[in-house]
Formats: structure tokens, C-alpha cells, sequence
């Protein structure tokens, strides 16, 4: 099997024992990119030279015999929204697309201080805003298990590059889903942190009460490793938790003996494809017969979470984009004639159409005579929404769902009717409403050879029950499958 | 409730193209249509105390950037500084 097919932990292994070197994975990756990446378009800017001089200083480093991460070495791809030292960090929009961020963010920092290797910067939605990754300004990423199908988004270059081989593991954000939604239509793992577990700093806001950095593997071992390098308190956030993480990775087990898991009934009710309920109900099936108790729970606030969700989210992004003035960074309109007109046609000139509705509903719900109409009963309803998990979290270890209502759908079929497209995020936006974690990982395929995700939801810093959950799934029915590019 | 999409543009800083306006209007009552349909809750404060997260401390930012690095993005920089129109006859 060629290296950019093999998982990151067995990566991380051969690497150890110096069965392959780094510069060798580096360049099989690097390889495979060339030969399919004008099929998937997962990348905004690839970084080839600097992953290869890193991959040869590590090599060096390993050859020293000096002691090395677990992800020392590894190729890993970072969504266009994550701040990279001197490389560009273009959130995917005409507004950053020269824009070449002075400092790291915070997960960068600790991942070079890890040795990883950075392939380049992933494509996404415009500023995140979007569940197809056909908003970017500058390309729309394919699916590598249907080239005519969306990817999922935002990360969906992330998850497209992972599954096609182009990156060994990659970084996303999800804010509503953007992590978890690209991995269940891409067939690969993907992990939403609880808030405040994965430092923002150096994130380019979008929502920040529900933004979250998080990883996408092709396996739960390579999720738990990256979840392990980038989790823990941050000063530089404000929101950052101040608790002690212990190593997903070295505490997995692979067992779901007593687990207690819920089905909350919602979640498989209107809107979900008879397809994907079966697998996700054949998975929990799965996971009784190993042991787990099941038993069906209720969430009943979850037909209104999507409406709170929009709203909250719509909010803050209003506020978080109202920087992008063509003054300190980024694009700047060439005619205008005093200030405000330099801010509007900046503004118009720079924001695809899907930022500016959001931006425009933001204004909306926060502007005076709405307040308490829109955003007012959304927060309400956001604390209803935590409370009733809190409810169900103390009868239940986990939560089982499906990720998304369908399986990947078209490209060009719901831009059009941003009502149908924000309704593929109808089981996702609830867990960041309320902070928890939770993770998408494949369990099966429809008709047409796409794979569908179950989600896995646990209570705030409950990571490591999703990944032993995950893990133990996993190994019943086999890991990652390679779609046929 | 009817959405006047001019006025929300000029609230968000935005200018709307006339050809676009008609279908960033229809889309915007769509999806406040959509998201209004929210339960009536009982008026409670909004401030979460369970939550576990502290606020940092008010420190100063440790981190140090030249002028150079913080200008080096900017559309336009004269003598160091940033430039706009004027704001001030």
C-alpha cells in the first residue's frame, strides 16, 4: 500500500522504528497530490518546499537520536482559516486572499513544537459560512467518492484532502457542524472538542461562542493523536478551559461493555433518508450486542435549535466581520469617494454573497426593535437546549445520531436555496449550541458508494468516552475504506 | 415581518447591486421566516453560572510585533502609517 494510504498512527510507528523516513512520506503525499488534486481542489496554497526542508530537518533530528512526537514528521493540512506564520491565510475569501498572518495561532505554535509537517492551506467555505465548500471564492472542492458531489463544508477541503490521500490528517473548524458534516459525507473521522478545550487564538472568528478547532483523521487513533497535541488551557483565549487533559490516545479502550447509550428520537425523525438511519440504528444494534445498554431518550427542543443556531451564529458573525474595512488587512475597493463609501465597496467588493446574508441577518436580529424577538429568545432557548443534555447526560454516557440527514448531495443542488442548505446542519448545530463534544465516523455506504456517518455525542470533556466508543466500532467493522479516485 | 433590504445593507456597511437586491430580499424572508418560529421561554437571566470557564485575567499582551509586521498587510501605508480618506476638512 502506497505511505499517503496508510493512517497517521501507523505513519508515526514506521517513522519511529525508521522503517520509512519523513522526506519519503512527505514526497508520497506530495506525489499524490499532483495526480489527483486537479480532480479534488482541496487546496488554496500547497507548501511543498517548506514541508520538505521540515521533513528532512526531523529526518535529521530522528537520525541524532533525539526524542520525537508521535506526530513528528507527519504531513498534515491546515484549514485556510487557522493563522500559519508566513504562509497565507485567506479564510477562502477575496477579502484575505493576499493576507499573510504576522504570528501562529495557538494550535500552530504547539504543532510545530512537535515537528509536524505542513502540506498547505485547505480550502473551505467563505469565512466558514457553509455546508458545501461552495462559497470559497476561489474553487469548489470535490468529493473524492463522487467528483460530481459536494465535499460538505466548511472544512471540506480538509476532510476531501484526508480521504483522497492528500494530507495524512488535516485541522478544521466547526462552528454548526463544519468539522463533522465534510467527515461523515467523505468517510473519514472527525472530532468536534467540547468548547473551550482547543485554544481559538489565532482562529479567524466566525461565531466565537460556538467555534472550535478540531481534528479529521482517517482513523479514531489518528483523531485521538491529534486531538492530544492541540487540546489544553491557552491564556491567550479567554474562553480557553483551565483543566487537565489526560492523552486520549495512550487511555483508549476499545470496549463499550455498560456503556449506557441514548437514541435521541428527534434525530430520526422528518428529513432523514431511510438509508441513513438504518446504518446508524445498525451501529447502536452493533454496539448492544457488544454490551452497551441502549435506551431511546428525548431532546424536545431540537426542531428549534437550527432557527436559535442561525440567529446566535449570524449575530456574532455580523459583529466578528465588521473588522474587514480595507484599513489594517486585507482587500481594499480601488474607487471611492470618502470613508464610508471605502468601507461598503470594500466590504461588497470583498464578501461573496452567502457572507454578506449573514452578515446582513446578523444586523437584523440585533438591531433595535428585534433584539428580543430574535436574538433574545434565541439565547434563551440556547440555555433550554444545554439544559435538557444535562438531563439526558445524567442517564446516559453517550449519544447516538445520525451526523447528517442525507449522504452528499450535488454540486450546484442547494447553493441556490440557502433554506435547504442550512438544513443539512439540522443534527449538528445543536452540540455547539450547547458546548458538548462529539465526533462523526463512518458506518456504512448508500446505493450509490457514499459513505454515511453516525454521530457520537458526550458530555462537556467527555472526549475520550466518544473516541473508546469509536474505536471500539472501528475495530468491529474494519477502519477507513479508500474511495477509487 | 417584512425585510427592507436597503436598510439592513446600509446597517451592515454593505452596498447591494440593484440586479441582486430583489433575490437577497426574498432569500433574507425566507430565512427569517425560518428562524423566528422560536418556543416562548420564560424571561430568565442569560448568564450561565454553571459554566465552568473563568475569564483571564486582565494582563498586558506579551507578544511583540515591528511596525513592520503589522503594516505589512495594510492596502496602504505611507511613512509607517495607515492611510484613509479624510475624515476631517
Amino acid at each position: 500500500m502506497e505511505l499517503y494510504n496508510l493512517s497517521g498512527y501507523e505513519l508515526s510507528r514506521m517513522l519511529k522504528d525508521k522503517k520509512i523516513s519523513s522526506v519519503e512520506l512527505t514526497e508520497s503525499v506530495f506525489s499524490r497530490i499532483d495526480s489527483v488534486e486537479d480532480k479534488i481542489e482541496a487546496y488554496v496554497t500547497l507548501d511543498k518546499e517548506n514541508a520538505l526542508n521540515k521533513a528532512k530537518e526531523v529526518d535529521d533530528k530522528r537520525a541524532e537520536g533525539k526524542e520525537l512526537s508521535k506526530l513528528a514528521g507527519i504531513p498534515i493540512g491546515i484549514k485556510d482559516n487557522i493563522s500559519t506564520k508566513g504562509l497565507l491565510t485567506t479564510c477562502s475569501s477575496k477579502m484575505l486572499s493576499n493576507y499573510v498572518p504576522p504570528f501562529n495561532a495557538t494550535v500552530m505554535d504547539k504543532l510545530d513544537s512537535m515537528d509536524i509537517v505542513v502540506t498547505g492551506k485547505l480550502n473551505m467555505d467563505e469565512f466558514a459560512m457553509g455546508s458545501s465548500t461552495e462559497t470559497s471564492y476561489f474553487k469548489k472542492t470535490k468529493n473524492p467518492f463522487d467528483t460530481t458531489r459536494i465535499p460538505g463544508g466548511s472544512s471540506g477541503g480538509s476532510a476531501a484532502a484526508v480521504s483522497a490521500g492528500e494530507a495524512v490528517m488535516a485541522l478544521g473548524s466547526d462552528t454548526g457542524g463544519s468539522i463533522r458534516q465534510p467527515a461523515s459525507y467523505c468517510g473519514v473521522v472527525g472530532l468536534k472538542p467540547t468548547y473551550g478545550s482547543v485554544s481559538r487564538f489565532g482562529l479567524v472568528a466566525f461565531a466565537s461562542s460556538l467555534d472550535q478547532i478540531g481534528p479529521i483523521g482517517k482513523s479514531v487513533k489518528d483523531t485521538a493523536m491529534l486531538f492530544d497535541a492541540i487540546c489544553g488551557y491557552d491564556e491567550k483565549d479567554a474562553t480557553s478551559a483551565d483543566i487537565s487533559h489526560k492523552s486520549c490516545l495512550s487511555n483508549l479502550k476499545a470496549d463499550v461493555k455498560g456503556l449506557k447509550i441514548g437514541v435521541p428520537k428527534e434525530y430520526f425523525s422528518k428529513g432523514i433518508d431511510d438509508k441513513v438511519k438504518a446504518s446508524v440504528l445498525d451501529a447502536v444494534k452493533l454496539f448492544e450486542e457488544n454490551g452497551a445498554e441502549v435506551k431511546e431518550v428525548s431532546l424536545p427542543s431540537t426542531d428549534y435549535a437550527l432557527n436559535a443556531y442561525y440567529i446566535i451564529s449570524s449575530a456574532e458573525a455580523s459583529s466578528n466581520l465588521a473588522r474587514y474595512d480595507g484599513v489594517k488587512y486585507g482587500y481594499r475597493a480601488k474607487d471611492y469617494d470618502g470613508l464610508i463609501e471605502m468601507y461598503e465597496k470594500t466590504r461588497s467588493e470583498g464578501f461573496g454573497d452567502e457572507v454578506k446574508r449573514r452578515i446582513m441577518l446578523g444586523t437584523f436580529v440585533l438591531s433595535s426593535g428585534f433584539y428580543d424577538a430574535y436574538y433574545k429568545k434565541a439565547k434563551l432557548l440556547q440555555r433550554r437546549i444545554s439544559s435538557e443534555f444535562s438531563d439526558v447526560f445524567s442517564d446516559v454516557d453517550i449519544l447516538c445520531a445520525p451526523t447528517v440527514p442525507t449522504t452528499a448531495f450535488k454540486i450546484g443542488e442547494n447553493i441556490g436555496d440557502p433554506i435547504k442548505m442550512y438544513a443539512t446542519d439540522v443534527c449538528t448545530v445543536t452540540i455547539n449550541i450547547a458546548g458538548l463534544p462529539a465526533m462523526s465516523i463512518p458506518c456504512g455506504y448508500d446505493g450509490n458508494g457514499l459513505p454515511i456517518g453516525i454521530q457520537l455525542i458526550a458530555d462537556k470533556f467527555n472526549e475520550q468516552t466518544l473516541f473508546n466508543t469509536a474505536e471500539c466500532y472501528e475495530n468491529l467493522v474494519g477502519g477507513f475504506k479508500s474511495p477509487n479516485l | 415581518m417584512n425585510i427592507d433590504i436597503k436598510h439592513i445593507a446600509k446597517l451592515s456597511r454593505l452596498h447591494i447591486e440593484e440586479e441582486k437586491q430583489e433575490k437577497f430580499e426574498s432569500d433574507m424572508q425566507k430565512i427569517v421566516d425560518m428562524v423566528e418560529n422560536l418556543p416562548d421561554i420564560e424571561d430568565a437571566p442569560l448568564l450561565d453560572e454553571s459554566n465552568p470557564m473563568t475569564l483571564r485575567k486582565d494582563v498586558a499582551v506579551t507578544g511583540k510585533f515591528t511596525r513592520d509586521e503589522l503594516t505589512k498587510n495594510a492596502p496602504h501605508v505611507t511613512a509607517g502609517c495607515l492611510v484613509v480618506p479624510k475624515t476631517v476638512e
